[in-house]
């Protein structure tokens, strides 16, 4: 692959992730995610992800939440890595399967506070119901690497502390480590966020390996 | 039963194979070479951004399909069967071995010494590079001496590397970039320069050398013949000599099973598993330990390196996520003083991340938004370098492959099993290594207000070899110097297995070298 072709292939697999506003609207059967679902996100991420994402910022890490469970394939080969003597088992069932019962007890907490809806909590409230669904039934200690619906909220804050927007966000820096970014000036420190980078900015997350 | 013939059959199709075909048609373009592969061929480049972003999201397989589910075993074996081999994933890291490596016995009294001249392999380690792409730096030391330089220039240091690069020099320990078959330059072998994607494993542009552009260049040029998805299960003896005269395979995918070959010359190049495994499943009754093992050696002297590591947390700015693969590495305690305790290693230094995002901070209470952020900040203020070294451990003769009958393919065949053990005298090494490296990691820290992490040892041999070692002497090895068994004048052993000891470093370059140096062999001799 010459370097045309290179950046070409580049400019193409950074268009894959993106969502359009058309797709967050959208439903389908199964395990994918309602607006209602939607919208009970966003409300999740005022009170779970860092303010300084702006609506923008959070608008985006829900949209890759709801781009996460619309892309993943159940029974996918993980393979076995560079010299591993095992082959992982095949991805499972999709963790959005046991996402509805969760939203569900949101809004069933919310509606004990006196709110039709998770979503129509004011902040500070809606913060005490995602503490306590952080705390029981069973005490969530660590975001996992990847949503594996054992918790929705730790899953939805997961996709985004794990992923390169955060750690960006968080060495105030434009790492861009899933980006392929070139070489040229890596021997420089990455420039500081602006104010617009820390809400726009957008990459994906990497493996855990 | 399908049949073919052929001048040169070569049994595997990983980077050995690659690099023996490639010279091979070289040198005698005329002849008939037929590369077989278990694995199939994943020839799909422009899918591997996808494959890349579907690992990056979802822990999917960056090389989907490249193993073949039953043939596996027990012990340290990569599953990797595909055209490219493990060398499909490899990181690229091309460090040459140290002439101490060929000369353990004589200089040091232990395991045994190459029977190879270091100018010799020198010389098939500048060819190795060319033909693999690599790019790197010389060494500062003199006897890291090149007759050639190295065909790319260095990849450039990020910040993080500069800034570790000052750091650990301060311990009067000199560091250098480690060699990778990256592309530093556009159009090297038809390939991109790196675009420093930072997934080296699959690496979408090309840059990194995988065996597959040279499977395809070859097969463009009609110059190899490519039998993937073939899986050969015996190598057949002569009535009348003790030469091969045909390997049997099956397809893997079960349509018209079973395939013969015929060939002058056959080249076992499937690696330090498959190429042990593959002699002792050939059997017969008058070689009824496996062909090229009248001494009883097929198998034995399995071997790699161990690693210590740590985390040292330093006083230096650094942004985890530039290049995490490049590295630093030295090459001074390649050497070891003869009248000192013996310990050779290499040691390499990354950029890491001190520490990553948690859900609870250090009293159990929940972090959200904003508050896990601070907390997130406040334990990076202060940079992180990851350090290891490989150290040089050399094999018992019961370091062995075997076969397993309790485990067994589709096919029947049993499976290998593989038990490494180093030899006594390295088991005697462990505490002064383990001491030695703490006491070099506390030199490291202390050059910049370093606190040294938790130190880990790696439980397995790492880049493993060994099975078919070289040897003058027929009683004691299975190969000679270029990879010709002792026993059949016309069946090679080439690559990684034919390696006596592991070095202290990755092996990669080192086997290359090694099959490149028995391909001209292969070449003149069966002319």
């Amino acid at each position: 692959m010459n370097r045309r072709d290179a950046l070409k292939s580049i400019a193409a697999a950074a268009a894959l992730p993106s969502l359009t506003r058309a797709d967050l609207g959208a439903q389908s059967p199964g395990t994918d995610l309602t607006p209602a679902n939607i919208s009970a996100l966003r409300a999740l991420a005022e009170v779970a992800l860092p303010s300084s994402l702006g609506a923008d910022g959070r608008d985006n890490a829900v949209r890759r939440f709801v781009a996460w469970v619309r892309g993943y394939k159940a029974g996918a080969d993980r393979g076995h890595g560079y010299g591993n003597s095992q082959i992982s088992p095949p991805t499972g069932p999709s963790p959005a399967a046991k996402y509805p019962a969760q939203f569900a007890a949101l809004d069933a907490a919310a509606k004990a506070k006196g709110a039709a809806t998770f979503a129509a909590l004011p902040a500070a409230v809606r913060r005490a119901v995602v503490e306590a669904a952080l705390n029981e039934p069973q005490r969530v200690t660590q975001m996992p690497a990847r949503p594996n619906g054992n918790s929705l909220v730790a899953d939805f804050m997961g996709l985004y502390f794990n992923g390169a927007d955060a750690r960006d966000l968080a060495y105030d820096a434009a790492i861009g480590r899933d980006t392929c970014r070139g070489l040229d000036g890596s021997e420089k420190a990455p420039a500081p966020l602006g104010k617009g980078l820390r809400k726009s900015f957008s990459g994906s997350r990497r493996s855990g390996k | 039963m399908a049949r073919y013939e052929c001048d040169v059959l070569i049994v595997g199709g990983g980077i050995t194979a690659a690099m023996v075909s490639q010279k091979l048609s070289e040198l005698r373009p005329a002849w008939k070479i037929i590369v077989v592969e278990a694995g199939k061929r994943l020839f799909d480049f422009d899918k591997r951004f996808e494959y890349r972003q579907r690992n990056l999201d979802y822990g999917e397989n960056q090389w989907p399909g490249d193993f073949v589910a039953d043939q596996g075993g027990r012990g340290i074996i990569s599953r990797s069967m595909a055209v490219g081999g493990s060398a499909l994933h490899f990181g690229g890291v091309c460090n040459r071995f140290s002439e101490e490596d060929t000369r353990l016995k004589s200089l040091y009294g232990l395991a045994a010494d190459w029977p190879i001249d270091w100018k010799d392999l020198e010389a098939h380690y500048c060819e190795a590079e060319k033909r693999i792409g690599v790019s790197g730096e010389p060494g500062p030391l003199k006897e890291d001496a090149r007759s050639q330089p190295y065909p790319m220039p260095p990849m450039n240091m990020t910040w993080n590397l500069v800034q570790l690069k000052a750091w650990a020099e301060k311990s009067g320990i000199p560091f250098w970039t480690t060699p990778q078959a990256k592309n530093t330059v556009d159009g090297y072998n038809g390939r991109s320069k790196c675009h420093r994607c930072n997934t080296c494993e699959v690496c979408p542009t090309g840059a990194r050398y995988s065996p597959d552009f040279t499977y395809k260049q070859l097969l463009a040029g009609k110059k190899i013949e490519l039998h993937d998805g073939t899986l050969v299960r015996k190598l057949v003896l002569d009535d009348a000599s003790t030469k091969i005269v045909a390997a049997q395979a099956v397809k893997e995918d079960g349509s018209d099973n079973s395939v013969e070959y015929r060939a002058k010359a056959f080249v076992v190049a499937s690696g330090y598993c498959w190429s042990s495994h593959l002699l002792l499943l050939s059997a017969n009754s008058r070689f009824p330990n496996g062909l090229a093992n009248s001494s009883d050696h097929v198998g034995r002297y399995m071997t790699g390196h161990l690693a210590h590591e740590t985390r040292i947390d330093l006083d230096v700015k650094i942004y985890p996520g530039m290049n995490e693969q490049h590295s630093l590495i030295s090459r001074q305690f390649f050497r070891c003083a003869t009248d000192k305790p013996f310990v050779r290693h290499d040691l390499r230094v990354w950029e890491a991340a001190a520490g990553g995002p948690r859900l609870r901070d250090a009293t159990g209470g929940l972090l959200l938004g904003d508050d896990l952020v601070s907390d997130w900040r406040a334990r990076i203020v202060r940079g992180t370098a990851r350090v290891r070294g490989y150290f040089d451990v050399h094999p018992d003769k019961d370091s062995r492959l075997t076969l397993d009958p309790a485990n067994r393919n589709k096919w029947g065949d049993p499976l290998p099993v593989i038990q490494h053990k180093i030899d006594a005298a390295s088991e005697s090494r462990q505490a002064a290594t383990l001491q030695h490296f703490q006491e070099i990691f506390a030199q490291l820290a202390k050059a910049n207000d370093g606190k040294v992490g938790r130190v880990s040892s790696l439980g397995y041999q790492d880049h493993p070899s060994g099975g078919c070692r070289m040897g003058a002497d027929p009683s004691t090895s299975v190969v000679d110097t270029h990879g010709r068994t002792h026993d059949h004048e016309n069946l090679f052993v080439v690559g990684s297995p034919t390696q006596p000891t592991g070095g202290c470093t990755n092996a990669t370059l080192t086997f290359v070298a090694l099959a490149l140096r028995s391909t001209t062999e292969i070449a003149r001799s069966q002319s």
